[in-house]
């Protein structure tokens, strides 16, 4: 009986870690990008959470933006094709035949909306942006006011 | 040494073996037999060294019964703790943090990570009014609504 609950203790144990690493890596594969990229040199990573951005509510802000890398565009672009299959809704910018900017509307994570919105310009310099949201407002108002900006 | 065995009736093939295994001169196969006879629950109390030699009494394993009550109690309170970790997980607010890192240094200045914040979501935004109108276009539930009211008319 000693060895069963030594066994139930350690799965509860092991249960709640994965449970942690679970919430520390979130479900999407863009996580990556900021984790392998982020503190990388020519790159800026920015996470803001609970804070007023010039009127935008959000609860949760990550943006990366990449000069100059090839293999981060296209390792950024794997990992938003494979978020895409989960994406409510997908808007696309193709330029020239190549999509410059991905906007994926992704299912609610409790009561928040999740947005991602990812962008590649190539003049006057190659330039990545890739923007994770969580916002309790819609995030069709939230696209919207962002793409409004200019 | 030669013991007799005095049994009688229904016993004697017993006896037999009995008598051939006490002299050595039973096969495995005799031997194989003469088990499967001493396991025989009706045999007389004159067999039970036999049956002791022969291990009967102690093959009989007791046997494990299946309690399921710790198993509910320990199991109710793994079950607990998971529902307690991904209440945690799920309804907890996110930890606030505020910082960006830039070449690689972190800075926690929150009127820093705020302009590059903004910065970064300037170059997400639109660069031109032909693309600002394909998403105000994009409204889905008008897409729906004309391409449902084109089968409108079949349903006349």
């Amino acid at each position: 009986m000693r060895s069963i609950k030594k066994y139930l203790v350690l799965m509860s144990v092991a249960i709640f870690g994965i449970l942690q690493q679970l919430q520390a890596q979130s479900d999407l594969q863009i996580s990556k990008a900021f984790d392998q990229y982020g503190e990388r040199k020519g790159v800026v990573m920015v996470e803001l959470t609970n804070e007023m951005l010039d009127g935008y509510d959000f609860s949760l802000f990550k943006s990366i933006t990449i000069k100059d890398n090839p293999t981060a565009s296209e390792f950024i672009r794997k990992c938003l094709a494979k978020d895409e299959i989960g994406a409510k809704k997908v808007k696309q910018v193709i330029s020239n035949g190549i999509p410059t900017s991905t906007y994926l509307q992704l299912p609610h994570k409790g009561q928040l909306f999740r947005l991602i919105l990812f962008s590649e310009t190539f003049k006057p310099e190659s330039k990545i942006t890739l923007i994770y949201i969580e916002s309790k407002n819609d995030s069709e108002d939230v696209l919207k006011l962002i793409l409004k900006r200019k | 040494m030669k013991i007799i065995n005095q049994h009688s009736g229904n016993y004697e093939e017993i006896d037999r073996l009995i008598d051939r295994y006490y002299e050595g001169l039973t096969s495995s196969e005799e031997e194989k037999q003469l088990r499967n006879l001493l396991s025989r629950k009706d045999l007389p109390e004159s067999y039970k060294p036999e049956q002791v030699i022969f291990g009967y009494f102690e093959t009989k394993k007791q046997k494990r019964i299946f309690m399921l009550q710790p198993y509910l109690r320990w199991g109710t309170a793994v079950a607990a703790i998971v529902i307690m970790a991904f209440n945690l997980q799920v309804f907890m607010p996110t930890n606030a943090s505020n910082y960006a890192f830039i070449d690689g240094k972190k800075t926690t200045n929150v009127d820093d990570i705020k302009m590059h914040a903004l910065a970064s979501l300037n170059n997400v935004s639109c660069d031109n009014e032909e693309v600002e109108k394909s998403f105000d276009s994009l409204n889905d539930k008008e897409i729906m609504k004309e391409q449902l009211d084109a089968f409108s008319g079949l349903a006349e």
